[in-house]
């Protein structure tokens, strides 16, 4: 991988890059994983939906001190269905990748169903090192919290149409 | 308008300790206490560690990352993280936690769970050999 783009993303985290790529005397030290070489050079549904959308379920996950911000999106159907989801993450490569595998595994499920993603799923996938298993996390805990957002719409949207049909039935 | 330059509020000198900015103080004393922490795990792990002689196993404390190789057992890494005021630890056993100074120790906010006890019963249950850590 080329040391320099990766250097570009890389956030500055408080933990000592324990597995960037290193070609020293021609020898390489600890590498990132094929699988999440392959999520960082080619990541899966990057982008964001309109956050004020209806269907539209936004978790915002961690802290650009800590450097990783996750921000997961669920677009849902009106049976639960996740149809569609987007993510932004600003972290290094290993929380890049977890939060694509995340946008990859909630489509197609429901939102109860999302909410059994564990981290170590993601880190298992991704065979994080011990160091990076934190960046799993937050993509779980992204999870949870585009779920906790769109149960958060669909009720109030409920609460909306009760009181309408009182308000019409009177 | 004033020709003398403002006076530099963040000098702390004279002023008594109840007025110091409260962030500050809690910084000063996350890092204290963090340190204290992450001292007695290195202190009290790498005598564990050479103790059990597993192969390839290795304690190392360097710039606020305490990491503890235990061989084919896996690896535990603690680590200071300071932005959040936490100590964050990564477990062979049961994954990542992040711990708050809460009464004097280090608590997972979730479920309660103690940073010390957890590291102790999961040795254990790891190596077969208990270690105390808590005093």
């Amino acid at each position: 991988m080329n040391i320099v783009r990766l250097s570009a993303f890389r956030a500055l985290g408080s933990v000592p890059g324990a597995n960037q790529t290193v070609a020293s005397f021609g020898q390489l030290t600890r590498c990132y994983h094929k699988n999440v070489v392959e999520h960082y050079e080619n990541p899966r549904n990057v982008g964001a939906f309109d956050k004020s959308d209806p269907t539209v379920g936004t978790g915002l996950v961690g802290a650009p001190a800590c450097g990783d911000v996750m921000k997961l999106q669920i677009k849902v159907d009106e049976n639960g269905f996740i149809v569609d989801s987007k993510f932004k993450t600003f972290g290094c490569g290993s929380a890049i990748a977890s939060s694509s595998v995340a946008t990859e595994w909630v489509k197609g499920k429901s939102i109860e169903e999302v909410l059994t993603i564990k981290n170590s799923d993601i880190a298992k996938h991704l065979s994080l090192p011990p160091v990076k298993l934190h960046c799993s996390m937050l993509a779980e805990d992204a999870i949870k919290a585009a779920v906790k957002d769109i149960q958060a719409k669909m009720k109030a949207a409920a609460a909306e149409k009760g009181a309408k049909a009182v308000a019409s039935s009177q | 308008m004033s020709l003398c330059p403002p006076r530099d509020a963040s000098s702390n000198i004279n002023v008594p300790e109840a007025q110091r900015d409260p962030n500050e103080w809690n910084e000063k004393i996350y890092h204290e206490e963090s340190d204290k922490a992450l001292d007695l795990l290195h202190e009290k792990l790498e005598a564990y560690v050479e103790d059990l002689g597993i192969p390839e196993s290795d304690v190392e404390y360097s710039q606020g990352v305490l990491t503890v190789c235990l061989g084919k057992l896996g690896t535990f890494v603690i680590n200071k993280q300071t932005p959040n005021k936490q100590i964050w630890m990564s477990s062979p056993v049961s994954g990542p936690f992040r711990y708050d100074w809460n009464s004097g120790l280090w608590v997972y906010h979730r479920d309660g769970r103690m940073l010390l006890q957890q590291l102790e019963t999961e040795l254990e249950g790891l190596t077969g050999k208990p270690i105390k850590l808590l005093s």
